[in-house]
């Protein structure tokens, strides 16, 4: 793994009584794009503001490149917030201009790469109209060109996806992957987990303020628990209705989905069901990231509910 | 520099709006209209007081009348009351009834040996001093001394050199150099202008200040704001992109009263000899405008930056104004002593040196170098004013429910940018 980027080292913040971020640490490892999952309410957010340092953290170290961020990083790190939003009266090209100029860009400069980038997203007609006058969709895709325009080391963007149509969740996706290809860092939170399956190097889940997993996202899909196992005999013979180890059958396209029970012997499951015909097909089913945050979620707060009530 | 840009776009964001195009052209029009009217009406309107005279010797009319009618813009026409039977009080009776009918605007009454015994008595519906003074009491000085003189057998040749009045010129010592010639009413009307004009621009421009600071933290843009620049230059960027659009306003109208002053045209019954206006005085004019100008804007800023609320903001903002109404109190003194170290020492409290140590150059010059801390002083206060205002900022947003508290405050204010 390529070393971190960003280092995140028990950071904690509590509203008044609620602990919204509970020392949570993470490795964001150089030119990745890291998935920062979990729940609403889970801390995403919080996470992210103390991470640019718009809210303050009660504990913990961030640093970038080894060091806090200070003025100058200020200016290679790129942010989307959750809560979006433009000056609603100014000229869509002028506002990202500005809001490059923010970053240190030279006003010229800005002024050419805001036009490129309207260009480019389809906006070329609406750079001299005001922000009022766009769409919603539209405003959220200047936005995002706002958020890459001066070509970042490292971008967080706090659920980009949400409330753009397919067709432009792919513009998104493109415009992530191409700048994750310049050498970009981007660090996604989200909790459309689809998305983050199809985009992300490495994830993190978050739930409750507390880290629950991390990891590449190949580790955290093999190291998972197995949950089911795909399987097909010769000739289409079903298996056997009841065996040990397997909570129920279903079957699914061309083959049968068997549920394990919980803490099932995999080797014991397919001796059984080698004894009962010649097997075409044996494959774990390996599970989408959704099953895999549903599950550890659940598991989490079914725990927390008992050690509550006891 | 990215508070260019914060202060650019703060100052286009206002200056291309219609209101301020308008406001802008308003206020001139509405000045020059006030003007014209009474221009307009005065020709149609007879301003003059009709005064009716009550003399028992009937000897001094024609004399009085004369004396009135050398003076300059003498507002007074006399018309003699005949007393009949040389029964003065009921003369006097009858005056007083024309008055109370408003067929006359007033009434003399003079003795019978006015210049032996020289009295007057003044009767009006309400007493104007000013007609008194300027008018009646100069042509009744006049007759009697010029009566007196003729008794007296004073030559003709002799009395407008008797009668000539001293003419004062008062000029105050400087603590270095030639002593300058003060012109006291000027002063006060400059101190004057610039009470109205700093008032004027706190209210619209320092208010603003206030509610843009607020909106800003319920417009969703803050966040990318304070990602890409700390939120102590924001606040700057904010004050003075506002400022000077407020500032543009103020010098546009300003130029067109210049103008009108210029053209003759007495501004709100204004004028004032503009001999004592010394390249200082203007100079510090302009620089304690603009630093008290920033610094109040400041301090609206602040306390947008505490409060989420235009209504939750109220009562915090309404103490600032006491800071712009404090050295209208405190003005008399000052005038009275601007020299001594109680006049000084306020003069140099940064709120109060707009009014007060611009009073003082105007006056006495004080020492150069408490003229320049005291701009220091200023400058000084308006940088750590926008160092607390951001950080207050910071604190303010994204609370989420949850005031703030006084730990938090501390901490925040003691964290670097």
């Amino acid at each position: 793994m390529a070393p971190a980027f960003l280092h995140v080292n028990d950071l904690g913040k509590s509203y008044g009584q609620v602990r919204a971020v509970d020392g949570i640490s993470l490795e964001i490892p150089r030119g990745s794009i890291y998935g920062f999952l979990g729940p609403n309410g889970s801390g995403k957010t919080t996470t992210i503001r103390c991470i640019m340092n718009i809210i303050l953290a009660d504990r913990g170290e961030i640093l970038f490149d080894g060091r806090p961020l200070d003025r100058l990083l200020l200016d290679r790190v790129g942010y989307l917030p959750e809560e979006r939003g433009l000056y609603r009266k100014m000229k869509c090209a002028e506002q990202l201009a500005f809001l490059a100029t923010l970053k240190s860009v030279p006003r010229k400069e800005a002024m050419r790469r805001a036009e490129a980038w309207l260009e480019r997203l389809g906006l070329g007609e609406w750079k001299d109209r005001k922000v009022d006058a766009l769409s919603k969709g539209m405003q959220q895709k200047v936005q995002f060109a706002a958020t890459f325009l001066f070509e970042p080391d490292l971008v967080i963007l706090d659920e980009p996806f949400s409330g753009l149509d397919p067709l432009n969740v792919e513009t998104m996706r493109d415009i992530i992957r191409e700048q994750n290809a310049r050498g970009c860092t981007i660090i996604l939170s989200t909790h459309m987990l689809a998305e983050a399956e199809k985009l992300c190097d490495s994830v993190c889940l978050i739930e409750g303020g507390r880290k629950v997993l991390d990891g590449t996202l190949e580790a955290v899909r093999t190291d998972f628990p197995l949950k089911s196992v795909r399987v097909a005999y010769a000739g289409g013979k079903e298996p056997p209705a009841r065996l040990p180890g397997i909570a129920h059958r279903v079957f699914q396209d061309d083959s049968w989905r068997l549920t394990l029970e919980a803490g099932a012997n995999t080797d014991a499951v397919l001796d059984a069901l080698r004894a009962a015909g010649q097997l075409t097909l044996f494959a774990a089913n390996r599970p989408a990231l959704d099953e895999i945050f549903l599950s550890v979620v659940r598991e989490r707060r079914a725990a927390a509910g008992t050690e509550a009530a006891s | 520099m990215k508070m260019l840009a914060i202060i650019r776009r703060e100052y286009l964001e206002r200056v291309r709006t219609k209101g301020f195009v308008i406001s802008t052209l308003l206020l001139p029009l509405l000045m020059s209209l006030t003007m014209l009217v009474p221009m307009l009406t005065m020709k149609s309107i007879d301003t003059r007081n009709t005064i009716g005279l009550i003399d028992p010797s009937g000897t001094y009319f024609a004399a009085l009348d004369a004396a009135l009618a050398a003076q300059q813009d003498a507002r007074v026409s006399l018309i003699p009351i005949p007393v009949a039977g040389g029964d003065v009080a009921a003369a006097a009776a009858g005056l007083q009834d024309q008055i109370r009918d408003e067929s006359l605007d007033g009434g003399v009454v003079i003795g019978d040996d006015f210049i032996g015994v020289p009295k007057a008595t003044f009767y009006s519906r309400s007493v104007s001093g000013s007609i008194i003074r300027e008018d009646l009491q100069p042509a009744l000085d006049r007759v009697l001394r010029q009566t007196r003189f003729e008794r007296a057998g004073v030559p003709d040749s002799l009395h407008s050199y008797l009668l000539e009045r001293v003419s004062w010129e008062s000029l105050s010592v400087g603590d270095e150099g030639e002593a300058t010639r003060r012109d006291e009413q000027g002063v006060f009307v400059l101190a004057f202008i610039l009470i109205i004009m700093l008032y004027m621009m706190v209210l619209l421009y320092g208010q603003q200040t206030l509610t843009a600071v607020i909106e800003e933290k319920s417009s969703r843009v803050v966040e990318v704001l304070l990602s890409s620049v700390p939120s102590s230059q924001l606040m700057f960027g904010k004050v003075v992109g506002i400022g000077g659009a407020g500032l543009t306003q103020m010098a546009i109208w300003v130029a067109v009263l210049v103008y009108m002053a210029g053209q003759g045209i007495s501004v709100a019954g204004l004028s004032f000899d503009a001999s004592f206006l010394t390249p200082l005085i203007l100079g510090s004019f302009v620089i304690f405008f603009v630093l008290g100008f920033l610094l109040f804007s400041m301090m609206y800023a602040g306390v947008g930056a505490l409060c989420n609320t235009i209504q939750e903001a109220q009562p915090f903002a309404t103490p600032i104004m006491m800071f712009v109404v404090i050295p209208m109190l405190l003005l008399s003194m000052v005038l009275r002593a601007p020299s001594s170290t109680l006049a000084t020492v306020l003069s140099l409290i940064p709120m109060f040196s707009p009014v007060l140590m611009f009073i003082r150059v105007c006056l006495s010059t004080p020492p150069l170098w408490q003229v320049l801390l005291s701009w220091v002083l200023m400058s000084l206060t308006i940088w750590l004013m926008s160092r607390a205002a951001g950080k207050l900022f910071r604190v303010g947003i994204l609370m989420n429910g949850s005031a703030p508290n006084w730990a938090t405050l501390v901490r925040t204010l003691r964290q670097p940018d």
